[in-house]
Protein backbone atom coordinates (compact mmCIF):
# COMPACT_ATOMS: atom_id res chain seq x y z
CA UNK A 1 0.00 0.00 0.00
CA UNK A 2 1.48 3.50 -0.74
CA UNK A 3 2.14 5.52 2.16
CA UNK A 4 -0.38 8.54 1.68
CA UNK A 5 -3.57 5.88 0.48
CA UNK A 6 -4.11 5.34 3.69
CA UNK A 7 -3.58 9.13 5.32
CA UNK A 8 -5.19 12.73 4.80
CA UNK A 9 -2.11 14.80 3.70
CA UNK A 10 -0.39 17.93 5.30
CA UNK A 11 -2.07 20.96 3.84
CA UNK A 12 -0.24 22.47 1.56
CA UNK A 13 0.26 25.50 3.66
CA UNK A 14 1.69 23.65 6.25
CA UNK A 15 3.93 21.57 4.36
CA UNK A 16 5.53 25.09 2.39
CA UNK A 17 5.84 26.58 5.83
CA UNK A 18 7.73 23.42 6.96
CA UNK A 19 9.49 23.45 4.00
CA UNK A 20 10.85 27.08 4.43
CA UNK A 21 11.33 25.89 7.90
CA UNK A 22 13.98 23.40 6.67
CA UNK A 23 15.66 26.24 3.99
CA UNK A 24 15.90 28.92 6.18
CA UNK A 25 17.31 26.94 9.15
CA UNK A 26 19.58 25.63 6.75
CA UNK A 27 20.92 29.31 5.47
CA UNK A 28 20.43 30.80 9.18
CA UNK A 29 22.27 28.43 10.89
CA UNK A 30 24.73 26.71 8.30
CA UNK A 31 24.98 29.21 5.90
CA UNK A 32 24.50 26.59 3.40
CA UNK A 33 21.89 27.36 0.21
CA UNK A 34 19.45 24.43 0.12
CA UNK A 35 20.12 21.99 -3.17
CA UNK A 36 19.57 18.65 -3.17
CA UNK A 37 20.93 18.02 -6.82
CA UNK A 38 23.83 18.76 -6.22
CA UNK A 39 24.50 15.99 -3.64
CA UNK A 40 24.36 13.49 -6.22
CA UNK A 41 27.79 14.87 -7.25
CA UNK A 42 28.90 14.69 -3.49
CA UNK A 43 27.93 10.66 -4.44
CA UNK A 44 29.35 10.81 -7.57
CA UNK A 45 32.57 12.25 -6.35
CA UNK A 46 33.21 8.95 -3.97
CA UNK A 47 34.12 7.16 -6.54
CA UNK A 48 34.58 8.88 -10.15
CA UNK A 49 37.78 9.92 -10.95
CA UNK A 50 36.32 13.00 -13.41
CA UNK A 51 38.22 16.21 -12.55
CA UNK A 52 34.43 17.37 -12.49
CA UNK A 53 34.16 15.53 -9.31
CA UNK A 54 37.30 16.66 -7.80
CA UNK A 55 36.53 20.56 -7.28
CA UNK A 56 36.48 21.63 -4.17
CA UNK A 57 32.95 22.96 -4.75
CA UNK A 58 31.39 19.53 -4.63
CA UNK A 59 34.25 17.89 -2.30
CA UNK A 60 33.38 20.57 0.15
CA UNK A 61 29.83 20.12 0.43
CA UNK A 62 29.85 16.15 0.97
CA UNK A 63 30.30 16.80 4.84
CA UNK A 64 26.85 18.81 5.08
CA UNK A 65 24.99 17.25 1.92
CA UNK A 66 25.58 13.89 2.43
CA UNK A 67 23.97 14.01 6.13
CA UNK A 68 21.03 16.38 4.57
CA UNK A 69 20.63 13.42 1.73
CA UNK A 70 20.37 10.23 4.68
CA UNK A 71 18.16 12.48 6.50
CA UNK A 72 15.82 12.84 3.67
CA UNK A 73 16.11 8.83 3.72
CA UNK A 74 15.63 8.38 7.30
CA UNK A 75 12.73 10.92 6.77
CA UNK A 76 10.76 8.87 4.50
CA UNK A 77 11.18 5.45 6.59
CA UNK A 78 10.29 7.14 10.13
CA UNK A 79 7.00 8.63 8.14
CA UNK A 80 6.31 4.92 6.54
CA UNK A 81 6.99 3.46 10.25
CA UNK A 82 4.28 6.08 11.92
CA UNK A 83 1.63 5.22 8.92
CA UNK A 84 1.41 1.96 9.61
CA UNK A 85 4.22 -0.16 9.61
CA UNK A 86 7.47 0.14 6.70
CA UNK A 87 7.54 -2.98 3.91
CA UNK A 88 8.82 -3.13 0.39
CA UNK A 89 6.39 -1.50 -1.72
CA UNK A 90 5.90 -1.95 -5.66
CA UNK A 91 2.61 -0.46 -5.88
CA UNK A 92 2.50 2.87 -7.58
CA UNK A 93 -0.92 4.43 -8.60
CA UNK A 94 -1.98 5.88 -11.57
CA UNK A 95 1.17 3.91 -13.37
CA UNK A 96 -0.17 0.41 -12.32
CA UNK A 97 -3.83 1.36 -12.98
CA UNK A 98 -2.88 2.81 -16.49
CA UNK A 99 0.24 1.54 -17.88
CA UNK A 100 1.07 -1.55 -16.00
CA UNK A 101 4.47 -3.14 -15.97
CA UNK A 102 5.68 -5.67 -13.97
CA UNK A 103 8.46 -5.08 -11.55
CA UNK A 104 11.69 -5.55 -14.24
CA UNK A 105 9.32 -2.74 -16.25
CA UNK A 106 9.14 -0.40 -13.80
CA UNK A 107 12.33 -0.37 -12.63
CA UNK A 108 13.93 0.23 -16.17
CA UNK A 109 11.32 2.89 -16.47
CA UNK A 110 12.44 4.53 -13.35
CA UNK A 111 16.00 4.21 -14.48
CA UNK A 112 15.56 6.08 -17.83
CA UNK A 113 13.72 8.66 -15.65
CA UNK A 114 16.66 8.71 -13.42
CA UNK A 115 19.08 8.92 -15.73
CA UNK A 116 17.34 12.14 -17.18
CA UNK A 117 16.62 14.02 -13.42
CA UNK A 118 20.63 13.65 -13.04
CA UNK A 119 21.41 14.49 -16.32
CA UNK A 120 19.23 17.80 -16.44
CA UNK A 121 19.55 18.68 -13.10
CA UNK A 122 23.12 19.23 -13.09
CA UNK A 123 23.31 20.53 -16.75
CA UNK A 124 20.08 23.16 -15.15
CA UNK A 125 22.49 23.68 -11.81
CA UNK A 126 19.64 22.92 -9.55
CA UNK A 127 16.68 20.88 -9.28
CA UNK A 128 13.20 21.76 -7.65
CA UNK A 129 14.84 22.52 -4.28
CA UNK A 130 18.04 24.64 -5.57
CA UNK A 131 16.30 26.33 -8.17
CA UNK A 132 12.37 25.97 -7.65
CA UNK A 133 12.35 26.79 -3.91
CA UNK A 134 15.56 29.03 -3.26
CA UNK A 135 16.62 30.30 -6.68
CA UNK A 136 13.13 31.82 -6.93
CA UNK A 137 13.11 32.90 -3.35
CA UNK A 138 16.49 34.48 -3.48
CA UNK A 139 14.65 36.37 -7.10
CA UNK A 140 17.69 34.41 -9.22
CA UNK A 141 17.09 34.69 -13.67
CA UNK A 142 18.81 30.90 -13.85
CA UNK A 143 16.33 29.43 -11.34
CA UNK A 144 13.04 31.57 -13.06
CA UNK A 145 14.40 30.06 -16.22
CA UNK A 146 14.83 26.62 -15.06
CA UNK A 147 12.00 26.20 -12.95
CA UNK A 148 9.61 27.45 -15.94
CA UNK A 149 11.22 24.67 -18.08
CA UNK A 150 11.03 21.93 -15.76
CA UNK A 151 7.44 22.77 -14.77
CA UNK A 152 7.01 23.03 -18.20
CA UNK A 153 8.46 19.74 -19.68
CA UNK A 154 6.62 17.72 -16.89
CA UNK A 155 3.27 19.02 -18.00
CA UNK A 156 3.94 18.10 -21.32
CA UNK A 157 5.55 14.61 -20.43
CA UNK A 158 2.19 13.95 -17.90
CA UNK A 159 -0.23 15.12 -20.51
CA UNK A 160 1.01 13.32 -23.07
CA UNK A 161 1.74 9.95 -21.26
CA UNK A 162 -1.80 9.74 -19.47
CA UNK A 163 -4.26 11.32 -21.87
CA UNK A 164 -2.42 10.29 -25.24
CA UNK A 165 -0.60 7.44 -24.83
CA UNK A 166 -2.31 5.51 -22.18
CA UNK A 167 -5.25 7.51 -21.74
CA UNK A 168 -7.33 7.23 -18.28
CA UNK A 169 -10.35 8.18 -17.58
CA UNK A 170 -11.43 10.94 -14.97
CA UNK A 171 -8.96 12.26 -12.44
CA UNK A 172 -6.07 9.91 -10.77
CA UNK B 1 26.66 20.25 12.90
CA UNK B 2 26.25 17.18 11.29
CA UNK B 3 23.33 15.89 13.42
CA UNK B 4 22.10 19.22 12.72
CA UNK B 5 22.24 18.28 9.02
CA UNK B 6 20.93 14.67 9.49
CA UNK B 7 18.19 16.39 11.91
CA UNK B 8 17.15 18.99 8.69
CA UNK B 9 17.06 16.31 6.46
CA UNK B 10 14.73 14.06 8.10
CA UNK B 11 12.22 16.95 9.04
CA UNK B 12 12.39 17.90 5.55
CA UNK B 13 12.07 13.94 4.25
CA UNK B 14 9.23 13.73 6.46
CA UNK B 15 7.46 16.62 4.98
CA UNK B 16 7.92 15.56 1.65
CA UNK B 17 6.81 11.62 2.23
CA UNK B 18 2.96 13.23 3.92
CA UNK B 19 2.43 15.93 1.70
CA UNK B 20 2.37 14.75 -1.39
CA UNK B 21 5.53 15.86 -2.96
CA UNK B 22 7.18 12.20 -2.92
CA UNK B 23 4.31 10.65 -3.72
CA UNK B 24 3.66 9.34 -8.12
CA UNK B 25 -0.53 10.09 -7.73
CA UNK B 26 0.15 13.95 -6.55
CA UNK B 27 3.11 14.62 -8.74
CA UNK B 28 1.16 13.43 -11.82
CA UNK B 29 -1.70 15.32 -10.66
CA UNK B 30 -0.16 18.52 -10.57
CA UNK B 31 1.12 17.97 -14.32
CA UNK B 32 -2.45 16.90 -15.05
CA UNK B 33 -4.17 20.20 -13.58
CA UNK B 34 -6.24 17.69 -11.32
CA UNK B 35 -4.81 18.06 -8.20
CA UNK B 36 -3.42 21.75 -6.58
CA UNK B 37 -1.59 20.12 -3.32
CA UNK B 38 1.98 21.14 -4.69
CA UNK B 39 1.45 24.01 -6.24
CA UNK B 40 -0.08 25.39 -2.96
CA UNK B 41 3.19 23.99 -1.29
CA UNK B 42 5.82 25.73 -4.24
CA UNK B 43 4.08 28.48 -3.73
CA UNK B 44 4.04 29.03 0.60
CA UNK B 45 7.28 27.72 0.30
CA UNK B 46 8.90 30.07 -1.97
CA UNK B 47 6.28 33.24 -0.61
CA UNK B 48 8.02 32.53 2.96
CA UNK B 49 11.28 31.31 2.47
CA UNK B 50 11.77 34.97 -0.12
CA UNK B 51 11.08 37.41 2.79
CA UNK B 52 13.37 34.74 5.16
CA UNK B 53 16.19 35.20 2.73
CA UNK B 54 15.87 39.01 2.25
CA UNK B 55 16.04 39.39 6.68
CA UNK B 56 18.93 37.08 6.67
CA UNK B 57 20.98 38.57 4.01
CA UNK B 58 19.95 41.91 5.96
CA UNK B 59 21.84 40.80 8.84
CA UNK B 60 24.76 39.53 6.94
CA UNK B 61 25.42 37.10 9.80
CA UNK B 62 24.30 33.65 10.44
CA UNK B 63 22.90 32.65 13.96
CA UNK B 64 26.36 32.25 15.02
CA UNK B 65 27.73 35.36 13.45
CA UNK B 66 29.60 34.23 10.00
CA UNK B 67 29.24 36.52 7.24
CA UNK B 68 26.33 34.83 5.29
CA UNK B 69 26.96 33.55 1.73
CA UNK B 70 24.98 33.01 -0.97
CA UNK B 71 26.88 31.57 -4.11
CA UNK B 72 24.34 32.66 -7.02
CA UNK B 73 23.62 30.51 -9.78
CA UNK B 74 25.30 30.80 -13.25
CA UNK B 75 23.24 31.77 -16.15
CA UNK B 76 23.62 29.53 -19.50
CA UNK B 77 21.91 27.75 -21.38
CA UNK B 78 21.89 24.52 -19.77
CA UNK B 79 19.72 26.30 -17.37
CA UNK B 80 16.63 25.91 -19.76
CA UNK B 81 17.55 22.61 -21.65
CA UNK B 82 18.85 20.74 -18.17
CA UNK B 83 15.58 21.98 -16.92
CA UNK B 84 13.61 20.26 -20.13
CA UNK B 85 15.11 17.27 -19.65
CA UNK B 86 15.11 17.17 -15.78
CA UNK B 87 10.79 17.68 -16.22
CA UNK B 88 10.69 14.95 -18.74
CA UNK B 89 12.49 12.80 -15.68
CA UNK B 90 10.27 14.24 -13.08
CA UNK B 91 7.38 13.81 -14.96
CA UNK B 92 8.39 9.86 -15.65
CA UNK B 93 9.56 9.10 -12.50
CA UNK B 94 7.14 10.91 -10.35
CA UNK B 95 9.90 11.86 -8.65
CA UNK B 96 12.53 14.93 -7.80
CA UNK B 97 15.78 14.58 -6.58
CA UNK B 98 14.99 15.10 -2.63
CA UNK B 99 11.79 12.76 -2.89
CA UNK B 100 14.12 10.06 -5.21
CA UNK B 101 15.59 9.39 -1.44
CA UNK B 102 12.38 10.04 0.96
CA UNK B 103 10.80 6.99 -1.51
CA UNK B 104 13.78 4.77 -0.89
CA UNK B 105 13.50 5.10 2.84
CA UNK B 106 9.57 4.57 2.35
CA UNK B 107 10.13 1.24 1.25
CA UNK B 108 9.76 1.88 -2.38
CA UNK B 109 11.72 -0.21 -4.26
CA UNK B 110 11.73 1.10 -8.03
CA UNK B 111 13.28 4.47 -6.16
CA UNK B 112 16.70 2.84 -5.97
CA UNK B 113 16.08 2.20 -9.89
CA UNK B 114 15.36 5.92 -10.50
CA UNK B 115 18.19 6.74 -7.41
CA UNK B 116 21.01 4.49 -9.95
CA UNK B 117 19.56 6.30 -12.65
CA UNK B 118 19.87 9.87 -11.34
CA UNK B 119 23.68 8.80 -10.16
CA UNK B 120 24.59 7.81 -13.50
CA UNK B 121 23.31 10.87 -15.41
CA UNK B 122 25.18 12.98 -13.12
CA UNK B 123 28.00 11.19 -13.43
CA UNK B 124 27.21 11.74 -17.20
CA UNK B 125 27.53 15.28 -16.74
CA UNK B 126 30.35 15.70 -14.94
CA UNK B 127 32.46 12.80 -17.10
CA UNK B 128 31.92 14.80 -20.25
CA UNK B 129 31.71 18.59 -18.80
CA UNK B 130 34.22 19.70 -21.26
CA UNK B 131 32.38 17.74 -23.80
CA UNK B 132 28.69 20.04 -23.09
CA UNK B 133 30.76 22.97 -21.78
CA UNK B 134 30.66 25.01 -24.95
CA UNK B 135 27.61 23.93 -26.42
CA UNK B 136 25.64 24.86 -23.31
CA UNK B 137 27.79 28.01 -22.44
CA UNK B 138 28.65 26.73 -19.68
CA UNK B 139 31.02 28.40 -16.83
CA UNK B 140 34.51 26.60 -16.02
CA UNK B 141 34.99 23.57 -14.63
CA UNK B 142 36.58 25.06 -11.36
CA UNK B 143 32.74 26.87 -11.11
CA UNK B 144 30.42 24.14 -12.67
CA UNK B 145 26.96 24.58 -13.54
CA UNK B 146 25.90 25.89 -9.88
CA UNK B 147 24.76 24.38 -6.82
CA UNK B 148 21.86 23.35 -5.72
Amino acid sequence: MLILHDLTPLHWALAGLGIAGVTLTLLFIGNRRLGISTGLEDICSLVLPAPYFRRSAVTSGRPWRLPLLAGLVLGGALSAVLAGGWEPIWALGLFDRAIGLGPAGKMAWMFVGGLFIGFGTRLAGGCTSGHGIFGLANFELPSLLSTLSFMAAGIATTQIIYRVVFPIVGAP
Amino acid sequence: MTLLYLLLGTVFGFILSRSGAADYDFIQGMFLFTEFQLYGILAVAVAVTAPGIWLIKRRGRTLLGRPVTIELKALHRGNIVGGVLFGVGWSLTGMCPGPILVNIGEGKLYAIAAFAGALTGAGLLGSFYSVVQRPFGLPPLKVGTGEG
